[in-house]
């Protein structure tokens, strides 16, 4: 009897252990894991010296330094983000990760800390001005990003869409011309545009505009609410701003809160 | 860590899958068949006496076997347009393919060339048969008989590593996987399929290429 009230301790420990607060475990371990992107312009891409920069990733560093812990940043393609997230080989992703409800039945969204528009590149002598322009076009598009869940559903019947696992993939296809245009972010269109300036790439249409942020898995509600407080503070105190025009030269669009 | 695994939506995205996966086994078994045929004639140049012919089989034998599959892949797609080569992205993975797999074969099918014995040329000539005669019955087919084992475990492997044609967005099996745990996010149900139609790809092609083998050698050495 005694064995088995032990066993019945030990157990009750163990799951107690399984469901130890993500938030406390960052702060007692001193470190956070958090997955990022480096292939994706503006938000996280390698410097000259091959160290991980961008919108995102300053965001990252930042909130690595108000937790006071060590960042360790898991670098993953879009495809990955999440699944990088379930399978507990980081404890959040912040990679540009805008908000669905799709995505939302999964992970758990934190309050949008930046917005972005989708947006479909084509060269100039290209004739694309609306959706219904699409008709007869092959467009490339990423897997697993938000262009994959909207464009599919604008486009005309008769437009072919091929996809790719990685936007720097689905850019050399533009770039080379093996699709007429790409779906992909307002900046990402922008950098590339900037340089490639011989191809006289640009953007044709804003598909959507979304709101990104940090995920976290569904349960993590101590780091979640962390996460949010810390947007919060940071809108108000303009770093989220500062940051989003440093990195994209514009203007940071309103904020709402969920 | 919990994770409950949900394979009814694998069930429900089969047809999908399958579909991938003919246009894998539809590159893989054309690549084996041009892939062959330029190990044949790889192996044939390199050789004969032309010190030229067999300079320019070495050296596509060596760039293609020591770059990656994917970076030739790459050029094919996203270089050659450059060039005025346009190639939709399933004739750019089977041109990649075969090109590769020519590679492999051709080095593969020149030991088995080279492990013929002079005697039994000499044998050949001494019994008056022609040059294309002594080639194809003395040196290809018991030279074929003697690497094919090597020859179809390349083709297997060419089969697996086709998965990389992904990249350049052909839609085959691991595209579709892709595509499907991208949308659905349940990944380890999709890629354990994915592993086991691989699986199940890479035992009937050992299947079919070892019959192919036997109706090729072992029954005309039995006759």
């Amino acid at each position: 009897m005694k064995k088995l009230m032990m066993a019945a301790l030990a157990l009750l420990f163990c799951i107690g252990a399984v469901q130890a607060q993500t938030l406390d475990r960052i702060l007692k371990d001193k470190k956070i894991r958090v997955a990022v992107e480096v292939d994706s312009p503006p938000f996280g891409v390698l410097d000259s010296a091959g160290e991980p920069d961008g919108l995102e990733i300053a965001a990252v560093r930042q909130l690595a330094k108000d937790l006071g812990v060590t960042l360790e940043m898991v670098q993953v393609t879009a495809p990955a983000r999440i699944p990088a997230v379930l399978a507990g080989r980081a404890d959040v992703a912040i990679a540009s990760l805008s908000m669905t409800l799709d995505r939302a039945k999964t992970v758990a969204f934190a309050n949008p800390h930046g917005a972005l528009t989708i947006v479909i590149a084509a060269p100039a002598g290209t004739k694309i001005a609306s959706a219904a322009d699409l008709s007869g076009k092959r467009i490339g598009l990423t897997r697993g990003t938000l262009e994959e869940a909207t464009v599919p559903k604008i486009a005309p019947k008769d437009c072919e869409i091929v996809f790719f696992d990685d936007i720097s993939v689905t850019i050399q296809a533009l770039v080379s011309g093996q699709v007429d245009g790409a779906g992909m972010s307002g900046f990402a269109a922008k950098a590339i545009a900037d340089k490639n300036p011989a191809k006289q790439l640009e953007s044709k249409f804003t598909v959507t505009t979304a709101y990104y942020a940090a995920v976290v898995r569904p349960g993590d509600w101590d780091l979640l609410h962390w996460i949010n407080t810390w947007v919060f503070l940071h809108k108000r105190d303009g770093f989220l701003a500062g940051i989003y025009e440093k990195y994209t030269g514009l203007k940071l669009p309103d904020l709402p809160t969920m | 860590m919990h994770y409950v695994f949900q394979f009814g939506i694998v069930y429900d995205n089969l047809p999908l899958l399958l579909h991938g996966a003919l246009l894998t086994i539809r590159l893989s078994a054309l690549a084996m068949l041009f892939g062959a045929v330029v190990g044949v004639l790889g192996a044939a140049v390199s050789t004969s006496s032309s010190r030229w012919a067999r300079g320019i089989v070495r050296a596509y034998v060596e760039v293609i076997r020591n770059t990656p599959f994917l970076v030739q892949l790459f050029i094919i797609y996203f270089s050659l347009p450059a060039i005025g080569l346009r190639f939709r992205a399933d004739q750019a993975a089977l041109l990649g393919m075969t090109i590769n797999l020519g590679a492999y074969a051709t080095e593969i099918i020149r030991g088995g060339i080279e492990s013929i014995p002079a005697g039994q040329i000499e044998a050949g000539r001494a019994l008056g048969l022609r040059r294309w005669h002594i080639f194809r019955f003395i040196v290809l087919l018991p030279a074929l008989r003697v690497v094919y084992p090597a020859l179809v475990s390349q083709f297997i492997l060419l089969m697996l590593g086709s998965s990389v044609i992904s990249s350049i967005s052909a839609e085959d099996l691991t595209a579709v996987t892709n595509s499907l745990q991208s949308t659905t996010f349940r990944s380890f149900e999709f890629y354990f399929a994915a592993t086991a139609i691989y699986f199940v790809m890479a035992l009937g092609f050992r299947l079919v290429l070892d019959g192919l083998g036997w109706l090729l050698f072992q029954r005309r050495t039995a006759s």
